[in-house]
């Protein structure tokens, strides 16, 4: 049958199986920030969903010493997909929001590219556990201000010293709702894990 | 995804537990799959697939072209573990071919020729 449908293009035998190369780009923030539009402005496919079971030693906060010490959550999230050329295929993953599962993005975030933290200026402190959790994990990330209508003005070094971001985080001002602006910065953060892994 | 299901609304039109299609297992026989794990269809082996059941007949078919872990799962709409044990089996057996990512950084991360590839390509857009 694959014999077959091979013969139906004689002039363009299949190449044998390339070698193809998954990527993947996290986009982190808080609930409402825009996570899910911006996979959705720059995935060549219709945004799907899918629920991860997460898997996390616990902590010890629960008394639930007389079970393993391990907790599981189903979390869902939300992906896209961006098929750089015939071997890399780059998956961005929009991140639990809920501040709980931080802990639970190892296995997520494990080979990531890096991560894209999206902040809303309004709420600010939402941000807050995505930029400590990867700054901690010295994973590539840089931050998004998406311009919500009706935000106030800050400069730019007024964000940096609220997020208390490292000089070499970039932070950009990017409109989720915008294909343009949302490829933007994906090339910053690209760019800024290439900076980094040189100078490792 | 069988035609019958194709046009039912998402979530609760299931009426055998979505482990059920893994015979209760949660783990794979074969290597845990990230969620960005690429998989495509091995051609040798179509003609055999009439052997599978529908779920992993269903992957095999819509892996002619590469997929990932998380599409499959969105796709079969189970959760990713239960398309991790199915295409893990399916590895195993020989239907489809594992792309994996590859680390190589201290970090884990992808390296700087594939940064640069990833970069070049973005800019391409």
């Amino acid at each position: 049958m694959g014999s077959a449908h091979a013969d139906l293009y004689p002039s363009r035998p299949p190449p044998p199986q390339p070698e193809i190369i998954p990527l993947k780009i996290l986009v982190a923030g808080g609930f409402g920030v825009g996570k899910t539009t911006f996979v959705g402005s720059v995935s060549e496919i219709t945004p799907l969903t899918t629920e991860e079971v997460m898997t996390s030693e616990s902590v010890g906060v629960d008394d639930t010493t007389a079970v393993p010490d391990k907790t599981t959550t189903t979390v869902a999230m939300d992906f896209g997909r961006i098929t750089v050329d015939e071997q890399l295929i780059l998956y961005l993953f929009g991140t639990p929001g809920q501040h709980r599962f931080w802990f639970m993005w190892d296995e997520l975030a494990r080979g990531a590219v890096g991560a894209v933290v999206l902040v809303d200026l309004r709420r600010i402190d939402d941000c807050f556990a995505a930029v400590d959790y990867f700054e901690s994990r010295r994973i590539p990330f840089v931050v998004g201000v998406n311009g919500f209508p009706g935000t106030a003005v800050f400069a730019n070094d007024t964000v940096r010293d609220a997020l208390a971001l490292p000089t070499d985080c970039p932070l950009v001002r990017m409109d989720a709702r915008e294909p343009r602006s949302c490829l933007d910065t994906l090339i910053a953060l690209v760019e800024h894990a290439l900076g980094r892994s040189t100078a490792a | 995804m069988t035609p019958d299901r194709a046009n039912t609304p998402p979530g609760d039109d299931r009426v055998v537990p979505v482990y059920a299609f893994t015979r209760g297992r949660t783990r794979s026989a074969g290597r845990d799959l990230p969620l960005e794990a690429v998989v495509t269809a091995a051609k040798a082996n179509t003609r055999q697939g009439a052997l599978l059941q529908s779920e992993s007949l269903a992957i095999v078919t819509m892996c002619s072209r590469p997929l990932s872990l998380a599409e499959i799962g969105a796709a079969l709409r189970v959760p990713v573990g239960v398309a991790r044990v199915l295409v893990g089996d399916l590895v195993n057996a020989g239907y489809l071919v594992a792309h994996l990512p590859q680390h190589t950084t201290h970090a884990g991360g992808p390296t700087q020729a594939i940064l640069g590839r990833l970069l070049d390509g973005l800019r391409a857009r």
